[in-house]
């Protein structure tokens, strides 16, 4: 019941929380005299004031306390009379203290008759008052503010005196008379008070409400009176002016439905109650036009129940809204000839125009808005809800229902031909099940089976519940549509029938949010390269900055996919470097919008929290981050292991993975290590093993993970790995050992790292031919021999020189060239090659400082920033726009290379050589700013 | 298995009607189909051209009877009344251009011409429009130097650019289809800059017609003496080879071939097999998985395996498998270019990474027998393609190692410098100077 804290904040509530703390003592007070007095009354039939008789003093005084409180009573006559609540009210709250008074006076727990006589009269002008809604809506607002707490403080108040104000009612006269309890008009307080309940706080209503309309419909039988009560109310207020079917017009509908709309949003207009009255004038609509014009406000008055942004619509209103919304779709489906339009002001008579009329009939109205605000409504309802508790799952087993209601009205709109509308249904209807692999799929399809079964059987006893509770309703609708979804066997199926609608007529977001999707789902069912081809061929990555957070979430959402993808498939490059933007700014759980992390530096206003904490993925649709930070660092490892043992000289060169340098770090400065607990530990350990080249150790932490087990293919995920690991773990043994050897032979080589011949052989000519081992193969022999040209160390610092020497060189001539301008330099054999580096560092110490600079911004700089993904792609567009990649790409390259350059020697794209020229070109720009 | 790799399938959608045939004609050639199915699948390709008296001619020769389905009769007749048509319309126009003497009035404005024959020929849009017509007609009835020439004078008149680019493309078919291969390839590029300009329709349209264009080269490329160089430079640019990998991987093989038959590009080649690696998995063939073996793997005896189904392959392939007969004597080409090249990637590849290598490991690696190697690398040894001696006491073959001297290697990183820096200050110094007068 979160929703009740939500809405705490309402004064009315806190109101009534003081006055209860009021009441309380004077309760305990009463519950433990109660007895007593009633032993007393059998005792002591006469009034109490009248056995007094020795006290002339205090018989002075008690009187004047009565007669003060008598003036009073008066005063609460002639309020009545004018019909002035709030007069009333300062009345009650004086008589209240006066009854203190009184009761002190006369040493009495019971009150005085006077009291109790006026308590019942009040409550009486009240329960006139509240039944006549006519005379409340023509309140002033002071007045009707009056009323309503009038309403809450009697309620409380005569709570105390239930008994002697039950008896004044039996014998008005007799009062004293002892009389047997008389239960029914107590219950028919108590209706009144869930009543007034309602009218006050819809967000309490919820349980109460849940229970009195959707239960009552389902154990129709058993739970009568709550239900029967509120009909009666019901009746009260409806029946007035409909009382005989046979009376109701097209007018008499038309006008009560103006009217009751007009109070929509005025102060003292209970929500709940509005949507009960339009759902009672549906039922009595002359035309199906009409029908469905009320049921349109019906929905909206539905959406209207939940006030505030951050809390939801309470479920069971939400449920009876997609009803409703089935029920227009039914009507609409009945009667082709009815238009829903937002766009045109329909006729005012529009509605009067019956079934038999042949013409289009405009209605206002818009399906789709609805449809996603029915869907927001869900979505929120599971951001709000504790994903631990069976509420949760409850709510998840809703799904099937819009799913239907989507299905529907996707139907429907492309029947009538609004194909724009439909890819924005269609757009909802991918976001439900593009995170959901195979298996959860078919267990929602079974589900949907199943469970839309059973709601359709209550559902009916429903209808005839309420078909019986109220008249007949006038234009019966059949159940045109179907209620039930229909699942392709495949949800890859369903995603491209979906998906490829939307790429026909959706707009730029739909289409955007749609191809990320896609993706996301490409890369659940592990098909890595048609998910990396739509990501380069869409060019998402360049313009996902300027696209909303929630866009840009699904965009990190699915890039962090697209990695455990890579990974899963084998991928490790590519793994880690959709990965790798995610976790260089520490703030993977806000990029993923998986739960708010706590910043050091930064303070977040109350505001920014909550438009974070409305930006949260639902519980189910979470990326496992334990997982994805396994794999992350696992790919990290798999990289920077061998390449730290291959530059071992100047370690800080070549880095390829700053997060796992950073781990690493600080791992080896602890002095003693435990055995590991978390991933990270973990996969520290297994670089220890593997940096000595013992992969049997490296692959046993590894394995030890828990994590894995959420793979679906956990075995041939561990199969890949430990090859990999092997074939890390051979390179980087001979990286580091070479030196020490002059031959080794292929058999030694395979029997220490378990590989197989020819895989040796494939990874060593690979090392020979990439020259990063300086060693070739003795055929005849079958082995390594290993040149001696590693260099000394004071030859590698020469070279380390020569390239510093260059970069000053460099960064001479740029000097000159800005002050003296272009031209003239052309002639030099311009090595930036190496300036790049340095350019790139300058760069992305920049990138880094904008970052931490811009905080409201950096979600969306960090995010956008995330396009550094370089898998041996073609980066260029392939195909769809294929006009004018050219220069897009050297943008996306540039930026590419500033934020993560790992050395010219791992950018594997495709168009490796352009891709460096274009990253040069603009880093070349960017170091002349820096 | 031959079929296996036989890609008319898929490169014939690409294609027009007409451009199938020779395709078929190579399949019937080769045998790799049931006679019969070729034969249906000509005459379904026929029965939308005009070509009704060879559709009745294959008709006969499949069901071996003289007798011919009286659609076709019909059809027959109703082409030879709408050729009558169409000539009657565009009469006036080509009677015309038959005119040397009237030709030559006209000039290189459009605008002039047009004015100038709707004044003093009364020909106007009607019959340019009618001399598309025909030239189309007489193109779908197999006529196609006559297309081609009509198409040739329509584009001289036509201001239309959408049925320019139409005609265009009917005369590049018809000077394919007529073996013109130079005149094809002018009409080729004329293509490629229409299409590769801006102005072009939607982006979408633009990949398919470039798609297009690189299926129809495919008949040009392999057969104009050049076009092993020129095919690398079209495929291998950014946006067409874009177009293949998105939509016809299997142009892929082409490429593949013509960098294997071509030495000289070496650069580009490197990129390239970063493609093949990255499209490994939308497309296999021999060709391109013997060159992953080679230089992606380092698989050896994987190369060596692939070798012998790229020859399969190249043989069976309408483009790579074309025939040049001496005499009588049948030699293909390309295929005794592809395996020499192939063999000495793998040998250079090889060679590369070792030090030592038994001779007849080679041999048997090269596809060769022991004196044949042998022959082979002292050949390559003598014209310093190779740094290598031979020991044939051991019968090995002992690599030159190449390293660098570290130190030359420093005074090579420094050198420039120097004089980069004097160039540096000469400059600042002439700056300073102008300043100075100034």
């Amino acid at each position: 019941m979160a929703s009740r804290f939500w809405t705490q904040g309402d004064s009315e509530t806190e109101e009534e929380e003081s006055d209860y703390d009021e009441e309380e003592e004077s309760v305990a007070v009463e519950t433990t005299t109660a007895t007593a007095a009633s032993r007393y009354y059998s005792g002591n039939a006469s009034d109490s004031d009248d056995s007094d008789g020795q006290k002339r003093v205090v018989r002075r005084v008690k009187d004047k306390r009565f007669d003060e409180m008598s003036a009073t009573v008066d005063q609460m006559k002639n309020a009545m009379k004018i019909n002035d609540w709030v007069s009333l009210q300062e009345s009650f709250e004086k008589i209240n203290k006066q009854l203190g008074k009184v009761m002190r006076v006369t040493e009495s727990d019971k009150p005085p008759n006077l009291y109790i006589k006026a308590l019942v009269m009040l409550e009486d002008f009240l329960n006139q008052a509240l039944a006549n809604k006519e005379a409340k809506k023509k309140m002033s607002s002071s007045n009707a503010k009056a009323l309503n707490s009038m309403k809450q403080k009697l309620k409380k108040n005569n709570k105390l005196y239930e008994d002697m104000i039950n008896q004044c009612r039996e014998k008005p006269d007799l009062f004293e008379e002892k009389v047997e309890d008389e239960q029914e008009p107590e219950d028919e307080d108590e209706d009144e008070d869930e009543d007034d309940d309602f009218d006050e706080d819809p967000a309490t209503l919820e349980s109460e409400e849940s229970e009195d309309e959707e239960e009552a419909g389902k154990e129709a039988g058993e739970s009568g009176p709550g239900w029967e009560k509120m009909l009666s109310k019901k009746d009260k207020m409806m029946d007035k002016q409909f009382k005989d079917p046979s009376q109701i017009t097209w007018d008499t509908v038309n006008k009560k439905f103006k009217e009751v709309m007009a109070a929509r949003g005025k102060k003292g207009t209970g929500r709940i109650e509005l949507v009960e009255q339009l759902t009672f004038l549906t039922r009595v609509a002359k035309t199906p036009a009409q029908k469905l014009e009320i049921l349109f406000s019906v929905v909206s008055a539905q959406f209207d129940v939940n006030p505030s942004l951050s809390g939801h619509m309470p479920i069971n209103v939400w449920k009876q809204c997609v009803q409703n919304l089935l029920k227009i779709l039914d009507i609409l489906t009945q009667y082709p000839n009815i238009v829903v339009d937002d766009m045109v002001e329909p006729d005012e008579n529009e509605t009067q125009k019956g079934a038999d009329h042949s013409g289009t009939i405009r209605i206002w109205g818009n399906l789709v808005a609805f449809l996603e605000r029915v869907d927001v409504e869900y979505f929120k309802s599971l951001q709000v809800i504790d994903p631990h508790t069976r509420e949760y799952v409850e709510r998840l087993k809703d799904e099937p229902m819009f799913v239907v209601l989507a299905q529907n009205v996707q139907e429907y709109l492309e029947r009538v031909g609004d194909y724009k509308g439909a890819s924005k249904v269609a757009l909802k209807r991918v976001e439900l099940i593009y995170y959901k692999p195979q298996e959860v799929y078919d267990a929602m399809r079974k589900l949907a089976e199943q469970e839309i079964g059973e709601t359709e059987e209550s559902g009916e006893e429903n209808r005839a519940v309420e078909e019986s509770r109220g008249p007949p309703a006038f234009v019966a609708t059949p159940e045109l549509v179907p209620r039930k979804p229909t699942f392709p066997e495949n949800s890859r199926t369903l995603m491209d029938i979906l998906v490829s609608l939307i790429y026909k007529y959706g707009d730029e977001r739909t289409k955007a949010r749609a191809m990320l999707c896609d993706i996301y789902h490409h890369a659940i069912l592990d098909e890595f390269s048609t998910s990396r081809d739509l990501l380069l061929m869409s060019h998402l990555q360049d313009s996902i900055q300027h696209m909303d957070i929630s866009t840009q979430i699904l965009f990190n959402r699915a890039m962090a996919q697209l990695g455990l993808c890579a990974f899963r498939v084998g991928l490790v490059v590519e793994g880690h470097s959709c990965l790798s933007e995610l976790y260089s700014a520490g703030r993977v759980k806000e990029l993923l919008a998986q739960g708010v992390s706590q910043s050091r530096y930064h303070e977040k206003t109350p505001e920014q929290e909550r438009l974070e904490r409305r930006r949260q993925m639902p519980y189910h649709m979470h990326i496992n981050l334990e997982l994805l930070e396994a794999v992350h660092l696992t790919c990290a490892m798999l990289l920077e292991v061998p390449n730290m043992a291959a530059n071992a000289h100047d370690a800080k060169r070549k880095i390829i993975s700053k997060t796992f340098r950073r781990l690493l770090e600080v791992s080896e400065r602890q002095t003693f290590t435990g055995p590991p607990e978390n991933v990270r530990d973990h996969v520290m350990a297994a670089t220890r093993a593997l940096r000595q080249g013992d992969y049997e150790k490296a692959f046993a932490v590894i394995k030890s993970l828990d994590v894995w087990k959420l793979l679906r293919n956990k075995d041939n995920v561990l199969e890949m790995l430990k090859a990999k690991i092997k074939e890390e773990a051979l390179r980087t043994y001979l990286f580091t050992y070479s030196p020490s050897y002059d031959s080794l032979s292929l058999d030694h080589l395979s029997k220490m790292f378990d590989l197989s011949d020819a895989q040796t052989h494939s990874i060593v000519s690979k090392m020979m031919i990439n020259e990063e081992l300086h060693a070739s193969w003795d055929q005849p022999t079958q082995c390594i021999v290993f040149h001696d040209v590693e260099h000394t160390r004071l030859q590698a610092l020469a070279f380390q020189l020569t390239e510093k020497l260059t970069i000053l060189a460099e960064t001479n001539e740029r000097a000159i060239e800005s002050r003296i301008g272009g031209g003239g330099l052309e002639g030099l054999p311009l090595r930036r090659k190496d300036g790049q580096d340095y350019a790139a560092a300058a760069a992305s110490g920049g990138g880094g400082r904008w970052q931490e600079f811009s905080f409201s911004q950096g979600r969306q700089g960090s995010s956008g920033g995330r396009m550094g993904y370089n898998v041996g792609g073609r980066s260029s567009a392939s195909g769809l726009v294929g006009g004018f990649s050219r220069d897009r790409q050297a943008r996306s390259g540039g930026y590419q290379g500033s934020r993560n350059q790992d050395g010219p020697g791992r950018i594997s794209g495709t168009r490796g050589t352009q891709m460096d020229a274009s990253t040069r070109m603009v880093n070349l720009n960017r170091g002349i700013r820096a | 298995m031959a079929s296996k790799y036989d890609l008319t399938q898929r490169i014939a959608p690409q294609l027009d009607r007409h451009l199938v045939f020779p395709l078929l004609e190579f399949l019937q050639e080769r045998g790799l189909y049931p006679e019969e199915d070729l034969l249906k699948a000509k005459i379904e390709l026929l029965n939308n051209t005009n070509m009704v008296d060879y559709a009745m001619d294959i008709h006969k020769s499949l069901y071996r009877s003289d007798d011919v389905p009286t659609e076709m009769v019909e059809r027959r007749a109703e082409v030879v009344g709408r050729l009558k048509a169409l000539e009657e319309a565009a009469a006036p126009l080509i009677t015309f251009l038959q005119n040397p003497n009237a030709v030559q009035e006209l000039r290189a404005d459009k605008q002039y011409n047009l004015q100038m024959l709707n004044d003093r020929y009364q020909i106007g849009p009607d019959q340019i429009e009618a001399l598309y017509q025909y030239a189309k007609f007489q193109f779908e009835c197999g006529n196609y130097s006559g297309a081609a020439d009509y198409l040739y004078q329509y584009r001289a008149l036509c201001t239309n650019n959408e049925r320019n680019l139409s005609a265009l493309w009917g005369k590049l078919a018809a000077e394919i289809l007529m073996q013109n291969w130079d005149i094809a390839l002018e009409e080729l590029n004329r293509l490629k800059e229409i299409i590769d300009s801006k102005s072009f329709s939607s982006p979408l349209n633009q990949v398919q017609s470039r798609i297009w264009l690189m299926h129809w080269s495919l008949f040009i490329f392999f057969n104009h003496d050049n076009g092993r160089t020129q095919i690398i430079d079209l495929f291998n640019q950014d946006k067409y080879l874009n177009a293949i990998q998105t939509n016809a991987p299997h142009l892929l093989r082409y490429l593949a071939t013509a960098f294997i038959v071509n030495k000289r590009r070496r650069p580009q080649f490197k990129e390239f097999i970063k493609v093949i690696q990255q499209e490994q998995y939308s497309y296999e063939d021999p060709i391109t998985e013997f060159l992953a073996c080679l230089y992606v793997n380092y698989d050896f005896d994987g190369a060596h395996k692939k070798m012998k189904e790229c020859e399969e392959v190249i043989l069976n392939d309408p483009f790579l498998g074309k025939r040049v007969e001496e005499g009588n004597f049948t030699s293909i080409p390309l295929r005794d270019e592809f395996l020499e090249n192939a063999r000495l990637f793998i040998f250079e590849t090889y060679c590369r990474i070792h030090q030592r290598i038994d001779m007849s490991v080679l041999a048997e690696k090269l596809n060769l027998n022991y004196e044949e190697a042998e022959r082979w690398i002292v050949n390559l040894i003598r014209t310093s393609k190779l740094e290598a001696k031979i020991d044939s006491k051991t019968g090995t073959i002992l690599m030159e190692p190449n390293h660098a001297n570290v130190y030359e290697q420093l005074i090579d990183h420094t050198k420039a410098l120097s004089g980069r820096t004097y160039k540096l200050v000469s400059q600042l110094l002439e700056h300073a100077q102008a300043q100075v007068t100034r």
